[in-house]
């Protein structure tokens, strides 16, 4: 049934349809309002789950670390500073190869303090072995919620959900919210791979030796490569269940195109419009939202922009010292094809300033305009910075 | 029904799991500190002159084991019915809980034990110690020498008792109104002494010259008959016909007098005498005024008492004295001489002296004296410091002479004339005489000060005879040393009382009996200071799953094996009950 629900509770709706056993989280804006629905449900036992109350976000995940080794199904959410206070235990999470999800609402690290959106914090953890799915508007965050389970248990995985600090999280929107018999079908009951047994003692996540260490890693290494084909069909069987399909990557207007700009999280939602009011001018331009970051769908990417003459990637975010992370993972994806496009790296929107049509097209035109890049990244929409402020 | 499977091929997982025990990693050889059991003393039973062991107490009745908590308070008071009762209970001003909400009722909850045990009959299990040849004579059978010979009789003494009057109990039976002191509750304490083995001779007065002959067939002599005579005003007119005393008229009411007292009486003093005539006088239709010469809160009387006073109607009148009465056509015309504040005592009592010529002039039907009482005859007195004198907290030894060994206890020597330090007193004169007897007058001091509670004033006979409660340190827990995480705050029970109006009418017992569903609830608030009460924190939070149940009376021990000293079941333990000390060479057990 289709509800205006904002993003926050399209989540918890989400969470609540996907039957989890266990919730721990610790509250931080923006991301709050997703437990205090949840906590709603489970006090008024909409919800048949144990709501773990916890002093901070590295307890929050270890709690659900060990409930996870139990067999039963877990989620967390954070944002921001708490997503960094985590990093520790979501190493361990995807070590212990416990499939946790996670919903990680975009926002900027401090200092300055600022609540608004910004990829950095999750991006900055894209190292630790966790799935990381972006999302465009709140039915692709409540619908990869359910994908999220499906995947995080077939590869024995955690994954985050992601989706931009108000942007989503605040916004209303309309959501078709599936019943629960729907949703059963899709997502059937958790069947562990392994648990933690009193009649099977066992030590979970002891020393490894060297002489295990590099086998245990390229196992998870293979479970991560294998999560991409398992997306694949488990989104199939999603789609014929419930009619919606979103792929690792989703091409829009790039069959002819020349220049190919690429996004993820809401201001993909923009850039259609600009995309398509580019084409109604007759520019050869195309769009490339990229959902699946973790792993990196590098063949898909190279499949799609390696046929144009250039590629305009929108970075909310920025790696001191080497530029946009999105950025650089499609230039890394590239730079072996023969015929390699120019590939432009455009930085935008950082601690939640607007990315708005006319900043977009801006980029088009100058991406067009230019031969090659003018620089590794280039930020823009910068305003003059006013020195005198350190002095005030 | 569920969709069918995804076929696609997931590598089989190879992740860090061991079925290899973890015990040959002895994690004990990391501890530099050690964790250990280590019970300590609670404030409350400090502050109880009684000493008893009121966590315990609490903990027993809790887990319903009400018999087992009434044994636990007559190990140290054989008064458990007549203290729940008018105990003052100083113990519930020092409570720990008080900090955090309320304090536990704990007066409440000694007087639920008593009617318990009363109720249901039951027996205690108290065994005296083997007999000694030596045989003491208590003088006074109120609640001091009842207490002496209680305490006495279970070290293995035999004692007589005289008292004067016809029945035992002396304050208890003649000095405390119904009202406070019910009969029955009182003769069920004394029939639990009495079947302890202590004598009790009644009628008896005892005698200057008794004490002279004594030596011939007692060791020791306890003395504790109390204050009976009381105080005089030293005014003009005090003497006049019908000026009543106020100890004399409690007893009369005792013995079931119900003298009609129509109009205004006025009440000198503020003491609990004065409050207990003043309350009776309500009763018998009076119209009582209290004149206290200090303010209300300078009064001697318990603060509870004297709220309750003021409820039923009691009138106060602070900072007078009367300097004349005059009998003026069947009343009395009494001149109050008001007194100003000076300042304070190093207690925080009024200095007071006379305001001026300041003087008011109060017409009343019935004039009670109240304003003290003293030894009936000087013997009595204890004697001053000096050779062959040990003067103790709450009595005083006195050899001074081969042939007979005195004891002062009771009203003679404790300050505050209270039940309950009545029993200190008693208890520290049977102790004081054991110690005497067995180990001579030398070592007196220094062994009583070792079964002192919590290094306080009183002593503890279980600490005396080396029972469990002797192995606690005597360090004093404090609010912040528990962890308050662990309790919700909760509302102190109300103690219940007969509605105002029905107390008015009659002398029928003001407090009501409490509830088991309300004890047990009560005794949940306790934080037990000091004592485990089982609860199993450390058990539970041991990451080395070191802590390890027992038959022991501990119920647990530590694998110091296994416990690298992290410290988590001690900072857990919600009451204090556990000890962090630094490893040294004699306890380490490893590298």
């Amino acid at each position: 049934m289709k509800q205006v629900l904002e993003g926050s509770q399209a989540v918890a709706e989400a969470v609540r349809l996907s039957r989890v056993t266990v919730i721990s989280a610790y509250p931080i804006t923006p991301q709050t309002h997703i437990v205090e629905y949840l906590s709603d449900y489970v006090a008024d036992g909409t919800l048949k789950a144990s709501f773990l109350k916890v002093e901070s976000e590295h307890s929050a995940l270890s709690s659900l670390v060990g409930a996870a080794s139990c067999g039963v199904r877990t989620f967390t959410s954070s944002s921001s500073q708490g997503l960094a206070l985590m990093h520790e235990i979501l190493h361990w999470a995807s070590g212990a190869r416990l499939p946790i999800v996670m919903a990680e609402v975009n926002r900027a690290l401090a200092p300055g303090w600022n609540i608004w959106a910004d990829q950095l914090d999750s991006l900055a953890q894209r190292d630790t072995g966790w799935i990381q799915l972006y999302c465009e508007h709140s039915q692709e965050v409540l619908d990869t919620v359910f994908l999220a389970y499906r995947l995080a248990e077939a590869v024995s995985l955690p994954v985050m959900v992601i989706m931009d600090a108000f942007f989503l999280s605040h916004t209303y929107e309309p959501v078709d919210v599936p019943g629960q018999e729907l949703v059963d079908r899709f997502l059937p009951a958790f069947e562990p791979k392994f648990q933690v047994d009193t009649d099977d003692p066992a030590a979970f996540s002891p020393l490894v030796t060297p002489n295990f260490y590099m086998e245990m890693r390229h196992n998870t290494a293979k479970a991560m490569e294998e999560s991409i084909a398992q997306l694949a069909e488990i989104e199939e069987n999603f789609s014929n269940i419930f009619g919606r399909y979103y792929g690792p990557v989703e091409p829009f207007l790039c069959d002819d195109a020349e220049i190919i700009m690429v996004t993820s999280g809401t201001m993909t939602g923009t850039s259609r419009q600009v995309i398509q009011e580019l084409r109604e001018k007759g520019e050869k331009v195309g769009l490339l939202k990229i959902k699946l970051f973790r792993p990196f769908p590098a063949e898909i990417i190279r499949k799609t922009l390696g046929s144009v003459k250039k590629v305009a990637i929108i970075d909310r975010n920025f790696s001191f010292g080497a530029g946009g992370i999105f950025a650089q993972e499609v230039r890394a994806a590239m730079c072996n094809l023969s015929d390699c496009p120019q590939i432009f790296g455009y930085i935008a929107g950082l601690g939640g300033r607007d990315v708005t049509t006319d900043l977009l097209e801006d980029i088009y035109w100058r991406t067009k305009k230019s031969e090659v890049p003018s620089g590794e990244s280039i930020w823009m929409g910068l305003q003059e910075e006013n020195h005198a402020v350190e002095r005030s | 029904m569920t969709e069918k499977k995804v076929p696609s091929k997931v590598t089989p997982l190879f992740f860090a799991r061991s079925y290899l025990s973890t015990e040959d990693n002895k994690t004990g050889s990391w501890r530099f500190l050690r964790p250990r059991y280590e019970e300590k003393t609670a404030p409350c039973s400090v502050a109880c002159p009684a000493g008893e062991d009121i966590g315990r107490i609490e903990t027993l009745a809790n887990q319903g084991m009400f018999k087992e908590a009434w044994e636990t308070i007559l190990r140290e008071n054989p008064f458990p019915g007549v203290c729940g009762s008018v105990c003052y209970h100083p113990c519930e001003a020092v409570c720990n809980r008080g900090e955090f909400d309320e304090a536990v009722a704990i007066n409440a909850m000694e007087r639920f034990l008593a009617d318990t045990a009363r109720k249901n009959e039951f027996k205690p299990f108290l065994t005296n110690l083997s007999a000694k040849k030596e045989k003491i004579a208590v003088v006074g059978g109120g609640p001091s020498g009842l207490s002496a010979a209680y305490f006495l009789t279970l070290l293995g003494y035999s004692c007589d008792v005289f008292e004067a009057e016809t029945e035992p109990g002396g304050v208890l039976r003649w000095g405390i109104p119904q009202y406070r002191l019910p009969l029955p509750v009182l003769e069920r304490d004394i029939s639990l002494i009495k079947n302890q083995g202590v004598q009790i001779k009644t009628g008896i007065r005892i005698s200057k010259e008794f004490l002279k002959e004594a030596g011939e067939s007692y060791n020791a002599v306890f003395i504790g008959c109390g204050y009976s005579r009381s105080r005089k005003l030293e005014i003009p007119g005090e003497d006049l016909e019908g000026i009543k005393d106020g100890r004399a008229f409690l007893n009369r009411i005792r013995h079931g007098e119900r003298p009609r007292l129509d109009g205004p009486s006025v009440i000198i003093g503020g003491g609990n005498t004065a409050i207990d005539v003043a309350r009776s006088v309500v009763r018998l239709g009076g119209t009582p005024l209290i004149a206290y010469r200090r303010r209300k809160q300078d009064m001697p009387a318990f603060s509870e008492e004297i709220e309750l006073a003021l409820d039923e109607g009691v009138a106060l009148k602070e900072l007078v004295i009367p300097v004349s009465v005059v009998s003026d056509k069947g009343d009395y015309a009494v001149t109050l001489h008001h007194m100003k504040v000076i300042g304070e005592d190093d207690r925080g009592r009024a200095l007071v002296e006379p305001d001026g010529n300041k003087t008011e002039e109060i017409r009343v039907k019935n004039i009670f004296k109240a304003i003290g009482e003293e030894a009936a005859e000087s013997w009595c007195d204890p004697p001053h410091k000096g050779e062959g004198v040990v003067t103790l907290n709450n009595s005083t030894l006195d050899c001074r002479t081969e042939s007979e060994v005195l004891v002062f206890g009771g009203d003679l020597t404790n300050e505050i004339k209270s039940v309950v330090h009545a029993v200190a007193s008693g208890k520290e004169a049977a102790i004081a005489l054991d110690i005497l007897f067995r180990e001579g007058l030398d070592t007196v001091e220094s062994k009583i000060r070792n079964c002192l509670v919590g290094n306080g004033s009183f002593c503890s006979m279980e600490i005396y005879m080396k029972g469990p409660r002797f192995d606690r340190s005597s360090h004093v827990v404090s609010y912040s040393e528990i962890n308050a995480d662990y309790f919700y705050l909760s509302q102190r029970i109300t103690q219940p009382r007969l509605l105002r109006e029905e107390r008015l009418a009659t002398f029928d017992e003001v407090n009501l009996k409490v509830s088991a569903s309300m004890a047990i609830r009560e005794t949940e608030r306790c934080f037990n200071c000091g004592l485990c009460n089982q609860c199993d924190n450390c058990y539970l939070f041991c990451p080395d799953l070191a802590i390890v149940r027992d038959k022991t009376p501990q119920g647990r021990h530590i694998n110091y094996d296994y416990c690298k000293g992290c410290g988590l079941c001690v900072v857990e333990c919600p009451r204090n009950a556990m000890v962090l000390e630094e490893e040294t060479n004699e306890t380490s057990t490893g590298r």
